[in-house]
């Protein structure tokens, strides 16, 4: 599914055989291992790769040698998703225990959003803190690199990055990182072009016992001042003096003369190489990697795995990429100066080779490297033919950064021209969070369309982005128009685009307040992804599914869609034979947002111990576990199980965090942040902030109500009732708003709400503690609707008003098993909250045998190991592994270790 | 591959950038058409039309790239010759 990865661009460097040793050099690099950055910062040819691969070899040779991930950057890298791959991939070649799983969330959408990524990162930050061994990443080219989200990629990793992890960068121009905190902390060794000048000592040994010239001190000195010891130029000239005989007369002429000096050395070399070598040199300098074949296309010979080859051999700058001789670039200045030369002496050639290049990678299957061709080949009909065929991967995988950049580098009137370019334009700016040019390119390819037939797929794609661009523009109706264009228009096995133009349908509905219409709408997008097998976009589509159905007052059906849900991707994951590994198992993405929902509905029920479990299955579960919303959705749930378990004051930092983690997804926002932490304060008596909090949201007892609005209006109602001061009109005001509310929500069909303003018509109606006919009518009816999903909190979060009411009730004849029940619970308010674990529960129930694998699980032993230790086969010790998941609550390993810790059950004392 | 209206003014302003050491001639295609000249004093002068800032920071970083030191880099008035701004792209296919 994805698109493979270049094993050349993880080959690290090797130190050349003949080189010069360096000491001083090597004590400065080998600082950089002790630290968290070594900077080697130099213009080209100043041996920047070889220094690094000196430094991986130096360590190689110490008491622990650090693990090596090497990576060879390119401007492909520019796309984070891109650039993660490789990294990920590059730690995993160095130590295979770890990246695998992250390698997986790659290829999945887990990491389309920046919030993706850094989970990503922090996932395998948190594998590499438990390797035994240092780590050294490698980046080399980081020049390159132009994209802001790469560097923020690279920030995060350096700013948490484990005391065994040593990150080394090459660039030609100093990186936008943080590299002034890094200094400030000692944390970075920079290694700079003067630490990298060859001093006239290490020329001699160059010229004389490497190269083996014969110089005399005065020529060694005159080299050097000439080339102020750049290692490339020294090179360029040794290779000119190699069978030279009139050595003085060479090194005179050089040393007085003013051309840029690699100008004038690659002239020399050049001049004695035979001309098909010379011709070979230019013709292939277009290239950015050479193998034999692909010289070949190039060339028309077919000499050209000999001549890279001989190439090597004769050290004409060419660097091996690989083991097998397969693959090599030229280095870098030397290749600047032949693709100068080429366009100076053939230019027409130019646009000609980068075509046969691009014809050379499509025929391989390399259409990334065969575009990058053929956008130099100044043919943008060939060029825009192999964007075309990728655009459908590019969704797929979204590299939607890495489209945009090809379309960007297409003339807009070619773009214009082609329908599937227009919409994949359109498609990746959305996805990169731009509205800007998205109606142009949609008119532009809707028009390009009108001149041929067919292509419903395309139109219906069209249709898709006008809706995703409505919605961005909060016009509700648009986005129905277009959902519903969308729908009728893509062919029925165009599953992504279906589900996209249902969700988009829902969302709308939602917005409107019309959720029966966005229930049918999810209900059938999540149908969609079912049949496709996109498990986290099932999941996501249950989340909102069951708030639907919470809004309905319908908790039970909120429930069982997160639990069908669940089961439905549970037995996706596991259906393919082979047996899920509980100890390498990945949590699918999305499950933390369900856990987080079902709490939600045992907390409504009052089982708080229950919704606590969730909430700490979720936090074990990981951040790569939850959706963008996860952590915002976690911590107002679990400030509402504080909140009901009395512990006001902790509730509120946790509404903070919840606060700063909201990410706008375009979903409505039905319940915002700011009104719960305002109920929070209307508990705490801290009335004053809540009608601050009113007027900066302009929210008024006379305001229409919408669907939007009427969890915040109900806040308010709130504040009012609670508030001492409260006279007869603002009563009666109150009271309108709580009329306005409830024929809304009744029209809506909004039972849970329904529920809520009856229980606050209640409060409005209750006369000085003596319960009127009125507010009795209304709590009956409350309770009506609210007991058979089993409703708790609405009432008893209220405090003493409602429960005197509750009381009132009972006097007054109603005595129902559901009300003795609220009432029996609220009986003892200050009761401290249950223990989160039931710690003697989960002693008793673990078995001796789940002990032992327990102790183990937390060594550094792998499943089949474990089963070795303990004489068991692999599957009993899965079977083991499972149960201990399911008796402490987590999901995964070094969650169990965690919660072994905590409830100390490691020790051998206290197995039975 | 931009096709730009034949009436339409040349946008740009002009610059003049200083390096140190002597480049030849055939660095003209390299750099975009920009002259060059090469100076008595051992540095060398490119100097022409630059669409934009994106253009000129193209030419600097191919400087960067092949290590040739800046000396300076100046907006200058625009050269009166016409020679200089029609200059044809060399790889452009006829």
């Amino acid at each position: 599914m994805s698109s493979p990865l270049l094993e050349t661009k993880l080959y690290a460097a090797r130190v050349r055989r003949r080189s010069v040793p360096r000491p001083r050099l090597a004590d400065r690099l080998a600082q950089g291992l002790a630290g968290r950055l070594l900077l080697v910062s130099a213009p080209a040819g100043f041996g920047k790769t070889t220094a690094l691969a000196q430094w991986v070899e130096g360590s190689a040779g110490s008491a622990e040698p650090p693990a090596v991930a090497w990576v060879s950057l390119d401007a492909g890298d520019n796309d984070v998703r891109t650039f993660c791959r490789y990294l990920v991939a590059a730690v995993h070649g160095a130590a295979p225990d770890i990246g695998a799983r992250e390698l997986d969330l790659l290829s999945t959408d887990a990491t389309a959003s920046a919030d993706g990524v850094t989970a990503l990162l922090a996932s395998l930050l948190n594998d590499v803190a438990d390797l035994a061994n240092d780590l050294a990443v490698v980046l080399d080219d980081y020049h390159v690199i132009e994209a802001p989200e790469v560097h923020e990629a690279v920030t995060f990793v350096l700013e948490h990055a484990p005391p065994q992890l040593h990150v080394a960068i090459a660039t030609r121009v100093d990186p936008p990182l943080p590299v002034a905190r890094l200094r400030a902390r000692g944390d970075l060794t920079e290694v700079r072009a003067a630490d990298l000048r060859f001093t006239p000592v290490e020329a001699d040994t160059y010229f004389n016992d490497v190269m083996q010239l014969g110089l005399t001190e005065p020529q060694v000195k005159a080299l050097d001042e000439r080339t102020e010891g750049w290692v490339a130029a020294l090179q360029l000239a040794a290779l000119s003096l190699q069978g030279r005989d009139d050595v003085a007369g060479f090194i005179g002429t050089f040393a007085g003369d003013d051309r840029y000096v690699v100008d004038y050395l690659v002239e020399e070399v050049l001049q004695r190489q035979p001309g098909p070598t010379r011709q070979f040199l230019l013709r292939t300098s277009v290239l950015t990697r050479l193998s034999g074949p692909l010289c070949d296309a190039l060339t028309g010979r077919d000499d050209g795995r000999r001549t890279l080859e001989s190439l090597e051999r004769a050290n004409l700058f060419l660097v091996p990429l690989d083991d097998r001789r397969q693959w090599y670039r030229y280095h870098h200045l030397f290749a600047d100066v032949l693709r100068a030369r080429l366009l100076d002496e053939q230019p027409d050639q130019v646009a000609r080779l980068h075509r046969r290049a691009g014809d050379w990678f499509e025929s391989q299957g390399r259409r990334e490297d065969a575009i990058g061709h053929a956008l130099q080949s100044r043919d943008p009909g060939y060029a825009a033919n192999l964007v075309e065929r990728t655009v459908e991967q590019s969704r797929r995988e979204r590299t939607e950064r890495t489209m945009r950049g090809w379309l960007a580098r297409l003339p807009a009137e070619v773009v214009a021209e082609r329908p599937a370019l227009g919409v994949a334009l359109a498609g990746a700016l959305l996805s990169t969070g731009t509205t800007d040019g998205v109606a142009r390119a949609l008119d532009d390819a809707e028009r390009a369309l009108s001149a041929h037939d067919g292509s419903t797929g395309l139109r219906g794609w069209i249709q898709v982005y006008r809706a995703g661009l409505a919605q961005a523009h909060h016009d509700a109706a648009g986005t129905l128009t277009h959902a519903r264009g969308a729908l009728d228009t893509l062919p029925r096995d165009d599953a992504v685009g279906r589900a996209a133009a249902s969700a988009l349908l829902g969302l709308a509905s939602w917005g409107a307040g019309d959720l029966d219409a966005a229930h049918a709408a999810y209900s059938a997008s999540q149908a969609i992804f079912k049949e496709a097998g996109f498990l986290t976009d099932v999941l996501g589509c249950a989340v909102v599914l069951a708030n639907l159905r919470t809004s309905q007052g319908r908790l039970q059906d909120a429930l069982d869609t997160h639990v069908s849900a669940l089961d439905f991707t549970a037995g996706r994951s596991a259906a393919p034979g082979a047996l899920v590994d509980p100890l390498e198992q990945q949590t699918l993405r999305g499950v933390v947002d369900t856990y987080v929902g079902m709490a939600d509905v045992h907390r409504e029920r009052n089982d708080l111990a229950e919704a606590t479990r969730l909430l700490l299955a979720a936090e074990a579960a990981g951040e790569h576990a939850g959706l963008p919303q996860a952590r915002y959705r976690w911590h107002v749930v679990m400030a509402q199980v504080l909140q009901a378990e009395g512990d006001l004051a902790g509730a509120d930092p946790l509404l903070d965090v919840a606060r700063e983690s909201y990410v706008d997804d375009f979903h409505p926002d039905a319940r915002p942040v700011a009104a719960t932490q305002a109920r929070l304060r209307v508990a705490q008596r801290r009335l004053d902030e809540v009608f601050a909090w009113a007027r900066a949201r302009g929210l008024a007892l006379d305001d229409e109500v919408t669907y939007l609005r009427e969890y915040e209006h109900l806040t308010l109602v709130r504040a009012h009732l609670a508030d001492p001061a409260l006279d007869r009109a603002v009563r009666h005001e109150t009271l309108g708003l709580l009329g306005r509310l409830l024929t809304a929500a009744e029209a809506g069909g909004r039972d849970g709400t329904v529920i809520d303003v009856l229980v606050q018509q209640a409060v409005a109606l209750d006369g000085a503690g003596r319960a009127s006919a009125g507010s009795l009518e209304a709590l009956e009816r409350a309770l009506q609707l609210a007991e058979p999903e089993g409703y708790v909190r609405t009432f008893l979060d209220e405090g003493s008003r409602v429960l005197d009411l509750l009381s009132a009730a009972q006097r007054a004849g109603l005595r129902t098993p559901y009300v003795r029940d609220l009432l029996a619970r609220s009986c003892h308010p200050q009761e401290p909250p249950q223990p989160r674990v039931d710690e003697g529960l989960v002693v008793d129930e673990l078995s001796p045998r789940e002990r032992d694998v327990l102790r183990l699980l937390t060594t550094e032993l792998n499943g089949p190991d474990i089963a070795r230790e303990l004489v068991l086969s692999l599957n009993t010790v899965r079977t083991h592994t499972k149960n201990i998941y399911a008796k402490l609550g987590v999901t995964n390993r070094r969650a169990a270790v965690r919660r072994a810790q905590e409830l100390d059950l490691l020790h051998p004392s206290r197995t039975t | 591959m931009s096709t730009p209206n034949a009436d339409q003014q040349p946008r740009g302003d002009w610059y003049e950038i200083r390096l140190q050491g002597r480049l030849a001639q055939r660095w003209v295609a390299w750099f975009d058409g920009l002259t060059l000249t090469a100076d008595d004093d051992g540095t060398t002068t490119l100097r022409g039309r630059v669409v934009d800032q994106a253009a000129l920071h193209g030419v600097l970083q191919r400087l960067g790239d092949l290590g040739v030191p800046l000396i300076s880099v100046a907006q200058v008035p625009p050269d009166p010759d016409p020679d200089h701004t029609t200059r044809p792209d060399p790889g452009e296919p006829t």
